[in-house]
């Protein structure tokens, strides 16, 4: 892939966290030694085990964080976001309030939201009761109000976290299909995981974390059957 | 890359109203009166005032109790600015593990969300101080800068707390008690006539003795504000919002960091 349409880099990032502990507290590298890079209308998968540093590298390319060691460099112009289910939603408000506010939490101008409102509605299956507040909802009523507002944020570096799909049965079907077909089009997606079948069928490209370091970036399958064997090697030593 | 932090909030101007918008509205759907209560409860909060000043302790003439409520009104509203803008940063920390926002929006969500709330009691304090025999008079012309001039007073400090209160949690312990400390010392119980004049020097070095005078002036005796030290906190107070605004970018991705 040629460097022109490479939307971010990544060079020998880490994160550290001071841990309060005692009076002096202590520092822990999250992410120690992470290089990347991701480019235009890919698919990037990032695997590694539970604590290896998946949701630091997420969070780094939302430019939540920054990094304290390494360096980022992002293209202008390209907004990252993580896909964040039912963000600030305040339960004494109506479906639509709810929908237009996290709209605009999420990165939309209130007139982007506002034209997209009825795909949401239509989306969430919501009907009339949009119009009621969502304490009034269902558990299964507010996901699919929220995944319909994250999925039609629509960043252009769409950074998902293992759910692809919310709600009752039914709706997990659907969220899923639709999610699906967003990241194989030309969307720009990060997708962190460890389910290694979904990301081998996913995904252009595979980065594999372990404790804070990248072990390895290339083909998903090559990739995921080194991840395998660690794997195995590990629960064997273990 | 540098971002001009002015033209970030310009840019969450929407959201920034939208979320006022739907903080008040939230507040009102939560109780069964509704927005009454912003009325209701300023004036449960007077009238306790208004029963120990003006009943127990007999000051029954000079106009006590509207010189009492405009002090207490104009404190009320940098009062609930401050304790809730100051918390906001750290209060919105969950939300920020989501999205990349400039952090400096959430306490200007909190002093617009209480700033509203104050226009329904300051319109409520006018009314009754028309009805107790003041008029509007010539000094009114000066009001809307007394207004602004405790807006940006009450917006510099708010700020600069909210900047640093995530950092020093216990701060909020420590804000709470200075403010009632200065709530005795900013003449709304008293007039400085009352206070030896060797004391007045330091009296008046707190702005908000400063505009509670003016704005009881403006209000009861028809004479203009002080112009020189309103224009003092003014230019005070921009600064020190220049400054907070400075020290929460600086620390915008700190912010996220921080476990409490």
């Amino acid at each position: 892939m040629s460097n022109n349409n490479l939307v971010l880099s990544m060079h020998h990032v880490g994160v550290a966290y001071r841990r309060k502990k005692g009076i002096f507290g202590d520092i822990f590298w999250a992410l120690k030694d992470v290089s990347l890079s991701l480019h235009h209308g890919e698919t990037l998968g990032v695997i590694g085990r539970n604590g290896a540093g998946k949701s630091t590298l997420l969070r780094l390319i939302a430019s939540i964080i920054k990094p304290d060691k390494g360096e980022i460099i992002h293209t202008q112009g390209y907004q990252a976001s993580l896909l964040t289910l039912q963000l600030g939603f305040v339960p004494y408000l109506t479906g639509r309030e709810n929908a237009i506010l996290s709209g605009m939490l999420l990165g939309l101008r209130k007139k982007e939201i506002m034209a997209k409102l009825d795909a949401i509605i239509e989306f969430s299956e919501l009907g009339e009761f949009i119009d009621q507040p969502i304490v009034t909802y269902s558990s299964g009523m507010a996901a699919r109000l929220g995944f319909s507002v994250a999925f039609q944020a629509d960043p252009d570096i769409f950074l998902i976290d293992e759910v692809l799909g919310v709600g009752d049965a039914e709706f997990i079907k659907k969220s899923t299909t639709v999610m699906q077909q967003k990241i194989k089009t030309n969307k720009t997606v990060v997708f962190v995981s460890h389910n290694a079948a979904l990301v081998n069928q996913l995904c252009d490209r595979v980065v594999w974390i372990e404790e804070g370091i990248t072990k390895a970036e290339g083909k998903p399958k090559e990739i995921i059957a080194m991840y395998d064997d660690y794997l195995r090697n590990h629960a064997k030593t273990d | 890359m540098k971002i001009n932090t002015f033209e970030q909030i310009m840019r969450y101007t929407d959201l920034i109203l939208y979320k006022t918008y739907a903080d008040l509205r939230a507040e009102t759907e939560r109780t069964y009166l509704g927005f009454l209560w912003w009325i209701f409860e300023p004036v449960m909060y007077m009238s306790v005032f208004f029963v120990v000043f003006s009943i127990f302790m007999g000051h029954k003439t000079d106009n006590f109790v509207p010189f009492l409520l405009v002090g207490l009104t104009i404190w009320q509203w940098m009062k609930s600015c401050l304790s809730h803008g100051s918390e906001s940063i750290l209060g919105y920390r969950g939300l920020m593990q989501y999205v990349s926002l400039p952090k400096v929006i959430f306490p200007i969500i909190l002093i617009l969300t209480d700033t509203v709330k104050f226009i329904f009691i300051f319109t409520l304090l006018l009314g009754f101080l028309w009805l107790s025999g003041f008029s509007i008079t010539q000094s009114y012309l000066a009001l809307p800068i007394l207004l602004i001039v405790e807006l940006l007073f009450t917006t510099a400090i708010t700020l600069f707390l909210a900047a640093i209160i995530p950092f020093f949690p216990d701060l909020r312990f420590v804000v709470e008690n200075v403010l009632t400390a200065i709530f005795f010392g900013s003449g709304i119980f008293f007039s400085v006539s009352s206070i030896p004049p060797q004391y007045h020097f330091y009296f008046y070095l707190n702005p908000m003795a400063n505009l509670i005078e003016d704005f009881r002036n403006v209000l009861m005796y028809n004479i203009f504000p002080d112009w020189h030290s309103l224009l003092v906190i003014g230019i005070i107070s921009i600064l020190g919002i220049w400054f907070s605004v400075y020290l929460i970018s600086r620390f915008e991705y700190i912010y996220p960091r921080i476990t409490a």
